[in-house]
């Protein structure tokens, strides 16, 4: 999930997701000192429109931000940076799930007296729970991926009739149970989403970003008014009470939210003392200067994040083992971190840091031009045109410049398409389109090496349209261990797998050319504080507040 | 006449229904325009595909979906864009104010130091100072607008903002007018000057060039030999009939800026009125918006080129006697 | 009393030296060969003499030495070196480490081909379609002013950056021809097209005058057939008002393609020019200013001799004429 925009406003991104949660390191630095105080508006401003207000639409950091300070799940991840964010805790649910079935049936208790902001004004029922699931696939929802392993989902998202049988809402008992096809490690994951949150039964079935009397909240604060292109006016909840110490009450009276603003205008602004916060990082070639002026009010905003280089395995030359461990030898890390404005860390594994055990760090792929230059002399593909994809959003332009001139370097002939941020992931993910090379990155969904592993290297997932794997890697006996891995429950065991598997892609596959963990820093105004970023919901409202 | 304005609005329309058509054709060739994959976000199902597909009409034949488009943008004006689904009139609405800002601001900025220039231009043909304002004009037409408006951005907002003259500029965006009158025009001050210097050196060289042929004419001479003052000639006389060009022209560009030109503005400047919003729009291959937005621009293009035409007829003293 | 076609070829000999007493011509005419002469025999000079650097040489992980201590060509955080006077990096580096100078010289070749090609074929459209218009009259002169009129009406950048974005997945296929699309031929088809209104117009209501005048019936009356009087008899006498034209669209163009890559949908990266120069330098205009306003002086300089040489040309061919094209 990630929503860059170039300077410019020339690139406004797309929605892709990656919540990102279990982060690495975050909010650090600063000058938090002192209780934090209650009051205040936050004067908030962002590039574009967020992609949705709507839980079940949204699919974008802007959009989770916003939602997860004003609706709530049966569970959530814990709203704490780092390692901690990763947990997942009950919410509106008492407590965590229930487990039977060898993993296949999630029983939960939902808590009473959560209410439903006005005009629906009511409990928060498990029915609501179950409508809000089912809503999902009547919206055409992006996140239905995630719940298609509830039994019935298949045969509702066709019909759209009759509810989906493995969802069991009883109102009496306040109970909401879930009946999978097969144990899923992750499902609790998907449940702290906010495409799982209640929506009250009802609510039509249509965006409701724009629609004041369906944008009903639960949590500490609610969108009271959505113009797009403009603002988004965000206050006090009155109807809320906090009920666990996971959902707490805000410190902000509001926040007022201007669409519009560019990165470069937002440091300025914010160095005026006009803006508070802003929802993107800071532009890479700021960040030096505003550092060495302002050290508190940076923050260094980690997640788990791989930027790589993706060569496709039908396409010529990429279709040969040699070709694609030699652009992997080609490329100098270091130098490409740079082109990040040093906003990195230079990596060859597939899996980031972040992910606990999952992550072993391996050096396959030391910088050897002369290595790569041999390689491609052995594949016998030298001159052979090629051409790197990438999108607009800068600096990938400049990366994909990199690569070109690298591979140009070592034998290749070699040009450069750009595309639009907006565009350029639909373009690549569908096999029409069919890029020889290209950049692309992945942020987390969930904080498990299944979302990197399974997604992006899985030869069962591939298809002709919105396709994930986008080095059409294929390896049967690799596919099998993903399988098994997925129904291990979480924890070590699984996570080795994952290990192993990194490895053994990056070393006798090697589709993919990993170069970096991003890193998104921020700037803010010397008054606010609180910063807390969860590598889910990233930056929350709660916490933050402002002095004066 | 009332045959010829039928005539030319019927032009009009005919012009505006090709023009829909083609951009519809263009973006329905388009590979990455698929919107269905867009809608259906990161981790998509092929059900969902096919779902959305369906949903949204795109499985329906182009002719179809092309009067489906017209319906939703004319009749039930509920046109909803692809990229945020959010509504796309209420958002053109909300820019045409920002973008007439700027639009007009600009145009009296150019017309009164155009207009001025021009003049004394002329009064002072051949000398050091028509000299320089010629090669200024033609500078001014040579810069690409977008870059002399990110330059100034960069050294007045950023560079030189600490200093007293400048500091009161701010980095962009926009404040309506209604709210803070002052704030409306120090946000737009700079925006009005990139669009203006792109034109005044060329209005500039139209009413001089307008006024020396227009000071040799036979009624400009025998106003003089009737014995009225050399102001009250230039004023009443010589003026009036040079400015007939320059009205002409003032049509095309003021069609052309609001159809097209604020386009590579106002982003620079995040003024977020109707040319931001087509940028936007074009960026993302985002079809309604763009569509809506194609045809305002067109319209703005042929209509002030329309009004020009009559004010031609209108104001030229010759075509009226006639 | 018989009337004189507008500009015969004498006209052009008067024109050459009326153009030879006017200064600023001759200045901007300098200029223009200079920068002509920097663009294309120049850069490869450069490369070979001064500095070892070509266009697309990257060099992020490279030192220079400058008053005895190594320089990073790129700093870690990103920020490429300034200008200075030295050989290499003259005007600094971009953030891939690349010579901003260099690129700058090869930029030119990209941004004045793609300037003076697309307004060849502009203006050589134009010409068919005005003649053709003007001379055939009825239905083939509707057609085509319809036609003129619905490009005209469609917003520039808007009708620019739509066929530009249609054909950047898959570049053009009509038939046998096919342009890829990372290919030149792109943005100059597309710049070439938005222009042709501005140009056929004008040109055929000059038809249109030069129809009734008597050297024109003079020929129909000697048996000359319509392609030879639209030849022989329409073309020179319009030449001059092309010529005017064609000079006044490269620099529009060379504006056009600027702004194009500016939206992004000019010519593809990596190969540089003005526009793509400038595109990618605002993105960090604040820590390398250099990047942005460099190759937009040269735009500019290059624009106004154009636009001046225009102008006096303009003058010494037709006083009368007026002509303009919006950018």
């Amino acid at each position: 999930m990630r929503r860059v925009t170039g300077f410019l406003a020339l690139a406004t991104a797309t929605a892709l997701l990656a919540a990102g949660c279990g982060s690495g390191t975050s909010a650090s630095g600063s000058g938090d000192t002192g209780a934090p105080v209650n009051g205040g508006i936050l004067r908030a401003g962002i590039p574009g429109n967020p992609d949705h207000l709507d839980p079940a639409l949204s699919y974008t950091n802007e959009g989770w931000e916003i939602l997860e300070a004003t609706n709530n799940g049966l569970l959530t991840f814990k709203k704490a940076s780092g390692g901690a964010g990763a947990t997942v805790v009950p919410d509106i649910a008492s407590a965590m799930p229930t487990v039977t079935d060898g993993g296949k049936t999630y029983i939960f208790h939902v808590r009473p007296g959560v209410m439903f902001s006005a005009p629906v004004s009511r409990e928060v029922k498990p029915s609501d729970f179950k409508f809000s699931i089912e809503r999902l696939f009547r919206v055409d929802s992006g996140g239905v991926g995630f719940y298609t392993g509830i039994v019935g989902a298949d045969i509702y998202a066709k019909t759209r009739k009759g509810g989906i049988s493995g969802i069991v809402a009883n109102d009496k008992a306040m109970t909401i149970t879930f009946h999978l096809t097969q144990p899923d490690g992750t499902f609790n994951d998907y449940i702290a989403t906010p495409f799982a949150f209640a929506l009250p039964k009802g609510t039509p079935d249509k965006d409701i970003s724009t629609i004041p009397e369906w944008r009903v909240a639960t949590g500490p604060y609610r969108i009271t008014s959505y113009v797009p292109h403009q603002s988004i006016t965000i206050r006090r909840n009155p109807t809320f009470k906090s009920w666990t110490p996971d959902t707490p009450d805000g410190h902000l009276d509001g926040i007022d939210v201007k669409i519009g603003v560019t990165p470069e205008q937002s440091v300025n602004e914010i160095a005026d003392g006009q803006l508070d916060w802003y929802f993107e990082s800071v532009p890479p070639d700021r960040l030096t200067q505003l550092k060495a002026q302002y050290p508190k009010q940076v923050y260094p905003f980690v997640r788990n994040n791989i930027t790589y280089f993706f060569m496709n395995e039908r396409k010529y030359p990429f279709n040969k083992l040699d070709v694609r461990k030699a652009v992997n030898y080609a490329i100098d890390r270091n130098a490409l971190v740079k082109i990040y404005g040093g906003q990195g860390t230079p990596t060859e594994n597939i899996i980031p840091p972040g992910l606990g055990t999952a992550y072993k760090k391996h050096n396959l792929y030391p910088y050897n031009l002369a290595k790569a230059k041999q390689l491609i002399q052995q594949a016998g593909v030298g001159g052979a045109a090629v051409t790197v994809w990438g999108h607009n959003t800068d600096p990938t332009p400049s990366a994909v410049q990199y690569l070109a001139g690298v591979l140009n370097q070592i034998g290749l002939k070699a040009t450069v398409k750009t595309f639009d941020e907006s565009v350029y992931w639909d373009t690549i993910a569908t096999q029409k389109g069919d890029p020889q090379i290209g950049f692309t990155d992945w942020n987390q969904d969930y904080p498990e090496g299944q979302d990197f592993i399974d997604v992006a290297l899985n030869g069962e997932h591939i298809v002709n349209v919105g396709n994930n794997d986008l080095t059409n890697t294929n390896i049967p006996a690799y596919n099998k261990r993903i399988d098994q891995a997925k129904r291990m429950p979480l924890g070590d065991a699984r996570n080795a797998i994952w290990a192993k598997l990194d490895y053994l892609y990056m070393k006798n596959d090697a589709a993919w050319a990993p170069f970096m963990n991003r890193q998104w820093p921020k700037y803010v105004s010397p008054h606010l504080h609180g910063l807390v970023f969860n590598g889910n919901y990233f930056e929350l409202f709660p916490s933050m507040y402002l002095t004066q | 006449m009332v045959r010829l304005l039928l005539g030319r609005l019927a032009g009009l329309v005919a012009v505006l229904v090709a023009i829909s058509v083609m951009v519809f054709v263009i973006f329905n060739v388009i590979p990455g325009g698929d919107p269905a994959l867009r809608l259906a976000g990161r981790h998509p199902t092929q059900q969902n595909i096919r779902q959305i597909r369906h949903d949204w009409g795109f499985d329906q034949p182009l002719y179809t979906q092309y009067f489906d488009m017209m319906n939703h943008l004319f009749i039930e004006r509920d046109l909803i864009s692809y990229q945020d689904q959010t509504p796309v009139l209420p958002a053109i609405r909300r820019g045409i104010p920002r973008t007439l800002s700027l639009a007009i601001g600009a145009a009296l900025i150019w017309m009164i130091f155009g207009i001025t220039i021009g003049v004394l231009s002329g009064l002072y043909q051949g000398r050091w100072l028509d000299r320089v304002l010629t090669v200024v004009a033609l500078a001014g037409v040579s810069i690409p607008i977008f870059w002399l408006g990110a330059v100034l951005l960069y050294l007045l907002t950023y560079k030189y903002h600490s200093w007293p003259v400048f500091s009161w500029i701010p980095p962009g965006g926009y404040v309506p007018f209604t709210q803070d009158p002052a704030g409306w025009a120090t946000h737009l001050f700079l925006p009005w000057i990139t669009l203006a210097v792109v034109s005044i050196g060329f209005y500039a060289r139209v009413v001089r060039n307008s006024l020396l042929d227009t000071r040799h004419q036979d009624y400009v001479r025998t106003a003089k030999a009737k014995g009225l003052s050399p102001s009250r000639v230039l004023v009443r006389h010589t003026l009036r009939t040079c400015l007939i060009p320059v009205v002409t022209l003032f049509g095309l560009d003021f069609g052309a800026v609001v159809g097209g030109t604020v386009i590579l503005i106002e982003p620079i400047f995040g003024l977020e009125g109707v040319g931001q919003y087509a940028q936007e729009s074009v960026a993302h291959l985002d079809l309604p918006p763009l569509m809506a937005l194609t045809l305002y621009g067109a319209f703005f293009v042929v209509f002030f080129n329309m009004l020009a035409d009559l004010t031609y007829l209108w104001l030229d003293p010759r075509s009226r006697t006639t | 009393m018989i009337d004189a076609p507008p500009v015969a070829a004498g006209g052009f000999r008067t024109a050459l030296r009326r153009l030879r007493r006017n200064p600023a011509a001759i200045v901007s005419a300098i200029v223009l060969l200079m920068i002509v002469f920097a663009c294309f025999p120049g850069a490869p000079l450069w490369v070979s003499h001064a500095c070892n650097h070509g266009p697309s040489d990257q060099n992020i992980q490279g030192t220079i030495t400058e008053n005895g201590h190594k320089v990073p060509v790129v700093r870690n955080d990103g920020t490429p070196i300034g200008p200075g006077l030295r050989a290499c990096y003259l005007l600094g580096a971009d953030s891939n480490g690349r010579d901003l100078f260099v690129r700058i010289l090869y930029g030119g070749r990209i941004s004045l081909e793609v300037g003076f090609i697309s307004a060849i074929v502009c203006v050589t459209v134009a010409l068919v379609l005005g003649i053709l218009s003007a001379y055939a009259g009825g239905v083939t002169d509707s057609a085509i002013s319809r036609l003129l009129d619905l490009i005209w009406s469609f917003p520039v950048y808007l009708l620019a950056v739509a066929l530009a974005t249609a054909f950047a997945v898959h570049g053009i296929a009509v038939g046998p021809i096919h342009v890829a699309s990372t290919s030149l031929a792109i943005p100059i088809v597309v710049i070439a097209i938005v222009y042709v209104p501005y140009v056929a117009r004008p040109i055929r209501g000059q038809v249109l005058s030069l129809r009734r005048m008597e050297f024109i019936e003079a020929a129909v009356a000697s048996g000359a057939g319509p392609v030879k009087i639209m030849l022989a008899e329409l073309l020179p006498n319009v030449a001059s008002m092309a010529l005017v034209f064609l000079t006044l669209i490269v620099a529009t163009n060379i504006l056009t393609e600027a702004a194009l890559s500016f939206l992004g949908v000019g010519v593809p990266l990596l190969t540089p020019s003005w526009g793509n120069i400038i595109e990618q330098g605002y993105q960090t205009i604040v820590t390398a200013p250099w990047l942005t306003i460099a190759p937009g002086l040269a735009i500019m300089i290059t624009v106004v001799s154009l636009n001046v040489l225009g102008d006096a040309l303009r003058d010494a061919l037709d006083p009368h004429a007026r002509l303009r094209i919006r950018n």
